[in-house]
């Protein structure tokens, strides 16, 4: 399948040229002409049917599945396709992520020997073309726009508390170029639209951490904890808040498209952190009782979504106001992965389950709060990507 | 239908109009600054070792306009021996080869531009001899290996020329083979692009008048290792016990089939072993003199019937490990845990193994319980755990003193969050395999109250752990590509405890996939421990659970660990058609749990060499078929376990399963 025309596909905002080739200013030009065009696309959408393709991981079922939600209808896994090297051990496939053009989807696999894997595989035919060796327990993956590299962060669940790194993966040769040390047990990770800088969040200190997107190399850090500017990872039990401080266990990063700030869910705090990227502070802090795990923000930035894995619910609030919209329960326990179709209409949500459940893929109409679809895949629904919309 | 497409044509367009207006860039120029081109200077490089130069990367657009994008630096092909700096294209060179740089463009447009480095590979620096020199004897032929250095230190694959200084005293060919002539002195030179690596024999007369070679036994049965003892001695009946001795072998198998596997062999120690029923001679040979003895081979014959006697079926999930004990109130009782399922955990009187009866159940937090086992003294269950919905997994302690009524006592997951995959019990400790890197070391003498004691890591890059089993204060661990590592926990003579682990000794098999390792003193006074590979075939390939049957590969390596410093891979346990999983020894029986190849039930007995599968030494194959399975038919045997004469073992697509050993039937016409 050759690269799509269009530009906004999967979940990058493939602006040509990139902010590497123009001037800052341009590339906020840009930005903000991008916001112009998703609005138009989206409203325009609306009228449309439309079928949305998803990849769907199930953690402890060693598959992943392909569902097809045509607006309106039903929710259908297409096909099932199992994973890992053992059948006769768990190898965790956990994060996934889609290749901007379309050709590709990526697959972290958490349970190696010890190290996990990148897999590579061609979308539709789900063949794999690649394997790359990362660290202990990879878990997000983020692919910039250009397409060229992945960044998957090792969480290492195996609970020795040191930080760990994000490994940067050529995806043409799947060669893991380098780890880069982040901190410890990082989770989330995520591009901003332009692909210039990279984020993602330590679960066990509390911090955010920026890569920059040309270099490749972390530029600045942020205790959440504190709000100031961290110099380096903490280690050991430092890295663990203080016994009745507060906490954040921060698990998440999505950038909003406007470039300027980042929202960060602190899962053992309740609340999703707004942190201003120009003054590299948290800002503003939202309310999210039940344990935020996984961010979405509409394309154009007016609603940020999150998975609510303590309450199992899924949340919807105001960008702007902060205004909680809407608070949906969702059909099992432990909800966690959460993706917003390019047209802003709908929410795709990963529900895990405990023990014996399925693993359950939810459609939910954004603007209206309501759950229009469901379906049932192996256990422990986790990680998501959308790979087309089409009609 | 547009595939893949996000955006109508007419909204893209009206889009677009508002991304031009707002950058002011026209079309063409957006047209123009994709990448199409990557050029890396220079083009090729040639280093020394140690040398540094810096690579540079221009990008071009489809009319040849420079566009300015970051680069990506990196070699695939030079890990460890050409750095590579991915931000400035700084390469330095550390060992000789040929190397891709690739410079990746960070754009739009995943394009690359290559060159070479060529790393000059430093002068040869030393050539090593296998042999140390020393006396030599007229007419003895040996070959001799020579390992080449350079500068570096890399091992180096370049030509090697042989020489001796008087080749009236002693040749040597070109594959090292070096052969005396007449007593002298002569020098064996190895030389490789003008390093040279010399050693010097002092060749004497052969003094060997006599020679004479004794078999251990005079008949044996396929299987059998027997020795070959050979005695070289002089005119005035002395030993000579310095004059190389080889063996070789003359087979008369009862029945010749073509393309069949070698009926016996011998080695360089004298150890024989024989495959077929025959006659073979083993001539043990110094230049001059030889000598021969015969062996007769008999057929082994221990194969046994085995008697189904029971099944406790699970056919909901998969089941996993199994462990089986006297309970406190002198009743049978067996323990199963589940695989990829719902965190469920089945206990079963199991007295009467022909009518298993389930007496308790408990479902954890987890997806699998993939081990479960027992104190010594019956009164503790541990549940190891993985896929709990809190992530935190650990185990879980039961009190099963009452497998009627059983009793969590308490979990205990502190850093144990990556989940427990494998555990073993011992003198008041739970060893958890913590998935991944390490062992750790859990008090139990208040099971309400576990605490850490100690934990164990191997010091290699990479290292990883997959089992452990303890038997008297000597923990084997099963380290995947590490092998089995020999750790003192309290039993050894290193010092080691509970607190303080201590490894004695660790082996890499030729496999290197070990994922289980039992231990096993033969009657014969070796020691052996068995390590088990566990290798997939990729599930890449579209099976579908339910339909197809799983299928694995690997074997057991069988090494003699009887000189801990000194361990030795002498035989495998091989079986074409499946790979091994647990395994459980008693009684010079090994019974082993092989997958789609079922049970088996090994005779171990006496020493062990070559591949057991081809030596009669099968006593029995048994393969559990479920029709109402998770998979239906489908044997996936997952480990074994002896107790009070009846064999019981786990089948992953139904349950646990009784059978028995009987001796095998004659029918008498």
């Amino acid at each position: 399948m050759g690269r799509p025309s269009s530009h906004c596909v999967a979940r990058g905002f493939d602006i040509r040229p990139s902010s590497h080739c123009v001037a800052p200013a341009l590339a906020s030009l840009a930005a903000a002409a991008c916001l112009a065009l998703l609005a138009m696309a989206a409203s325009h959408d609306r009228a449309a049917a439309q079928s949305y393709w998803v990849y769907a991981a199930a953690e402890s079922e060693d598959e992943v599945a392909l569902l097809r939600y045509d607006a309106g209808g039903d929710l259908v896994v297409e096909k099932t396709i199992t994973t890992g090297w053992l059948r006769a051990e768990i190898e965790a496939p956990h994060g996934l992520a889609m290749d901007p053009a379309g050709e590709y989807w990526y697959l972290t696999l958490g349970h190696g020997f010890p190290n996990g894997r990148l897999v590579k595989y061609a979308t539709g035919a789900d063949t794999v073309a690649g394997v790359a060796d990362l660290g202990l327990f990879p878990a997000t993956i983020a692919v910039p726009p250009h397409g060229a590299v992945a960044l998957t962060v090792n969480a290492n669940f195996h609970g020795d508390h040191v930080p760990s790194t994000v490994t940067i993966v050529d995806l043409e040769t799947m060669f893991p170029i380098a780890d880069v040390v982040t901190c410890t047990m990082p989770h989330g990770s995520r591009f901003n639209a332009d692909g210039t800088r990279h984020y993602s969040a330590c679960m066990m200190d509390n911090q955010l951490v920026e890569i920059d997107g040309a270099t490749l190399d972390v530029t600045r850090r942020l205790d959440l904890i504190a709000n100031r500017p961290a110099t380096a990872p903490m280690e050991g039990h430092m890295a663990m808040a203080p016994p009745g401080g507060e906490n954040c266990s921060p698990t998440w990063t999505t950038p909003h498209p406007d470039g300027r700030r980042v929202f960060v869910p602190c899962n053992k705090g309740d609340v999703i952190l707004e942190v201003d990227l120009e003054q590299w502070r948290v800002t503003r802090r939202i309310e999210a009782p039940g344990a935020p795990y996984n961010l979405d923000l509409t394309p154009d930035g007016t609603k940020l979504l999150a998975t609510l894995k303590g309450s199992a619910k899924l949340g919807i609030w105001d960008v702007e106001t902060g205004e909680l919209l809407h608070m949906i329960d969702s059909l099992m326990r432990v909800t966690h992965g959460v993706i917003v179709t390019p047209d802003g209409r709908y929410a795709i949500v990963t529900v895990e389950g405990i023990g014996g459940d399925p693993g359950t893929v939810e459609v939910i109409e954004i603007d209206s709060g309501t759950r229009v679809a469901s379906a049932q895949i192996g256990k422990q629904a986790g990680g998501i990507a959308l790979w087309k919309m089409e009609g | 239908m547009t595939t893949g497409s996000t955006i109508r044509s007419a909204t893209l367009f009206a889009a677009t109009m508002v991304l031009l207006a707002a950058t002011a860039v026209p079309t063409a120029q957006l047209a123009a600054q994709e990448v199409v081109r990557v050029v890396v200077t220079p083009a090729t490089i040639t280093l020394e070792v140690g040398e540094k130069a810096t690579v540079s990367a221009t990008a071009y657009d489809a009319d040849g306009n420079v566009v300015e994008v970051p680069f990506m630096y990196f070699s695939r092909d030079g890990r460890g021996r050409l750095a590579v700096d991915r931000f400035t294209g700084e390469v330095e060179a550390f060992k000789g080869g040929e190397f891709e740089v690739i410079a990746r463009a960070l754009g739009p447009t995943r394009v690359s531009g290559t060159m070479t480095a060529t790393v000059a590979f430093p002068p040869i620096h030393r050539v090593e001899i296998s042999e140390a020199g020393g006396r030599y004897y007229t007419g003895v032929t040996m070959r001799h290996k020579a390992t080449v250095f350079d500068e570096a230190g890399d091992e180096r694959d370049v030509p090697v020329s042989w020489s001796t200084s008087d080749a009236s005293v002693a040749t040597v060919d070109r594959f090292g083979v070096f052969t005396a002539h007449r007593p002298g002195e002569v020098m064996l030179e190895a030389v490789a692009e003008g390093a040279v690596g010399r050693i010097t024999y002092l060749v004497a007369d052969n003094p060997v008048a006599a020679m004479a070679v004794e078999a251990s036994q005079a008949r044996g049965r396929t299987g059998d290792v027997i020795h070959f003892t050979p005695t070289a001695s002089d005119a005035a009946g002395s030993a000579v016990d310095d004059i190389p001795i080889t063996f070789s072998l003359i087979s008369d198998p009862d029945e010749i089939a073509t393309a069949d596997i070698p009926p016996a062999e011998v080695d360089r120690m004298g150890r024989f072993v024989a495959y077929k029923p025959g006659v073979y001679t083993v001539t043990a040979s110094v230049p001059g003199q030889t000598a021969h003895a015969t062996v007769e081979i008999l057929p082994r014959h221990v194969v046994e019937e085995v008697q189904f006697v029971g099944h406790a079926p699970v056919r909901n999930v998969s089941t996993s490990d199994l462990w089986v004990w006297e309970g406190v109130d002198g009743r049978d009782y067996a323990i199963t845990g589940t695989h990829s399922g719902y965190g469920s955990t089945y206990w079963w009187d199991v007295t009467d193994p022909a009518n298993p009866v389930l007496t308790d159940s408990l479902i954890v937090d987890a997806r699998t319980t993939n081990d479960v086992k027992v104190s010594e003294d019956g009164t503790i269950c541990v549940i190891s755990r993985e896929g709990a919905s809190s992530r935190r997994n650990g185990i879980v302690i039961v009190d099963c003193r009452d497998p009627r009524n059983i009793e969590v006592i308490s979990t205990y997951d502190d850093e144990l969050t990556g989940g427990v995959h494998n555990l073993f019990i011992h003198d008041d400790h739970v060893y958890a395999v913590n998935n991944g890197i390490r062992f750790d070391v859990i008090n139990i003498e208040d099971p309400a109250n576990p605490h850490r004691v100690g934990r164990f890591e191997l010091d290699t890059p990479g290292h990883a752990i997959h089992d452990i089993w303890i038997v008297d204060g000597i923990a084997y661990t099963s380290n995947w590509g590490d092998g089995v590592a020999v750790i003192d926990v309290g039993g050894g003579d290193r010092g080691g405890s509970p607190e303080n682990p201590v490894e004695i000794a660790r082996f890499r098999d030729i496999g290197g996939a070990t994922h289980a390792a039992f231990p096993y003193r033969s009657p014969t006074g070796r020691f052996y421990i068995f390590m088990g590979d566990e290798i997939g075939a990729p599930a890449f390939d579209g099976q579908e659970d339910g339909r197809t049957p799983e299928f694995m590969a690997g074997y057991i390596h069988v090494v003699d660990f009887t000189d801990p410093e000194n361990p030795e891979e002498v035989a495998r346990y091989e079986i074409p058609e499946a790979g091994s999983h647990n395994m459980w020894i008693e009684d010079d029986r090994l019974y082993a749990a092989f997958y789609q190849g079922g049970l088996r039930v090994l005779d171990i007995s006496g020493q062990l060499k070559g591949n057991l599968y081809h030596q009669g030494r099968e006593i029995a194959v048994y393969k559990a078929y479920d029709p109402d399975g998770v998979v239906a038919n489908a044997p996936f045997t997952w480990g074994p376990q002896m107790h009070k004469g009846n064999l019981f073992f786990a089948e992953y697509f139904s349950g646990m399963w009784a059978v028995k050993l009987l001796p095998r039937r004659v029918l008498i016409p």
